[in-house]
């Protein structure tokens, strides 16, 4: 379950002006603006820290983690982190969504699956591991989110694969996801061909217009 | 050498390279990526550069994605050419990137051996470059 030991995150609702140059003030003392919604409740825009966010974000339940959430003069809800922006370059926190979370209500999140052991086929027969789904979808009761699906993968052949269908089902979660969707497999790099010597210096030049057939099939005005 | 099949027009303007990559900077296949931290243009021949010396240090062991295509064309005048008449001929090809852009994601090699690789790769390229890897592949190796 991915209810939280953390402390109530305190958010103070923003005043003013709500466009860039308020959010980047906010930035500048420390904090970063969010906005709190959800449970038929009117939006709040407010400012938090971000290390906290940093550490709910980081903490083994990440974004799925439920947390007591403080917003001065209101009372003490259960919230979750539902959206986040980072700056492209250091990775900074710019703004984040929370959620205001029914704990009697079904819910649909996204959940991590940890891939557990060394396929057979990585092993013996010299295949790669691809973990191509990271996350899957379900939906169950908040108190029911798992913080990650572990998933064995110690008896994968080479050129086996592990789909949704594959993953422990319980009757509290359930998965959205299509059943055949690909979670992981251990596929064989290809040997790639040498490069060509005499590639073309210049690629086609799409032409103008109409194409061809489209035109003939057009009638023809008088 | 890496190129487009079909264009629409032969050449193209400069064009400016302000503001930082808002798309393309997060990792989005493997666990270890190379971000570059200054904007600038990467040629075909640095891509192909990058990758061999990647897939040569690598040697089969793990998977290599390219998050970069050099879809602009540069055009050169001859050699010993007077000015005007035109602009040149196509020359190259080149990716034009922002600071944070992921270039290159690797899967399946230790997070060590990743990091060599990519350091390998950084020397082929002409702007700064960061290892950039998933935060939960941190905290797995440091339990290890």
């Amino acid at each position: 379950m991915a209810v939280a030991t953390f402390d109530a995150v305190v958010a103070t609702p923003r005043e003013g002006k709500f466009n860039k140059n308020a959010a980047r003030r906010v930035r500048v003392a420390g904090k970063i603006p969010a906005v709190v919604y959800g449970a038929g409740l009117d939006p709040v825009a407010v400012t938090v820290d971000p290390r906290t966010i940093t550490k709910i974000l980081h903490s083994e339940s990440g974004h799925n983690t439920i947390f007591d959430l403080n917003v001065e003069g209101s009372a003490l809800t259960k919230a979750m982190i539902v959206d986040w922006q980072n700056e492209p370059i250091k990775g900074r926190l710019l703004h984040i969504d929370l959620k205001r979370i029914a704990m009697d209500k079904a819910m649909r999140v996204s959940v991590p699956v940890q891939l557990v052991g060394i396929p057979v086929g990585v092993k013996t027969q010299g295949g790669i591991l691809e973990h191509v789904l990271r996350e899957v979808e379900i939906e169950c009761l908040p108190g029911d989110i798992p913080s990650h699906i572990d998933l064995d993968i110690s008896g994968l052949e080479l050129h086996g694969a592990i789909h949704i269908s594959d993953l422990p089902h319980s009757g509290s979660i359930k998965f959205l996801g299509e059943e055949d969707a690909t979670v992981a497999h251990v596929t064989v790099i290809k040997e790639e061909a040498a490069a060509e010597v005499a590639a073309p210096t210049e690629p086609e030049v799409a032409k103008k217009g109409k194409p061809e057939a489209a035109a003939a099939a057009a009638p023809a005005k008088k | 050498m890496l190129m487009p099949k079909k264009v629409k027009y032969r050449k193209q303007q400069r064009g400016r390279m302000t503001g930082k990559a808002w798309r393309g900077s997060d990792l989005s296949f493997g666990d270890y990526g190379l971000k570059v931290m200054e904007c600038g243009y990467i040629t075909d021949r640095q891509i192909e550069a990058s990758r061999i010396a990647m897939t040569r240090f690598i040697k089969r062991g793990g998977k290599v994605w390219l998050r970069l295509f050099p879809d602009k064309p540069i055009t050169r005048k001859p050699a010993e050419t007077r000015m005007g008449k035109g602009k040149g001929a196509p020359d190259h090809w080149v990716c034009v990137v922002r600071p944070g852009r992921i270039l290159f994601e690797m899967e399946g090699v230790n997070p060590e051996i990743a990091k060599e690789a990519m350091r390998l790769a950084a020397h082929k390229l002409p702007l700064k470059t960061t290892f950039v890897q998933r935060h939960d592949v941190v905290s797995t190796a440091a339990a290890k």
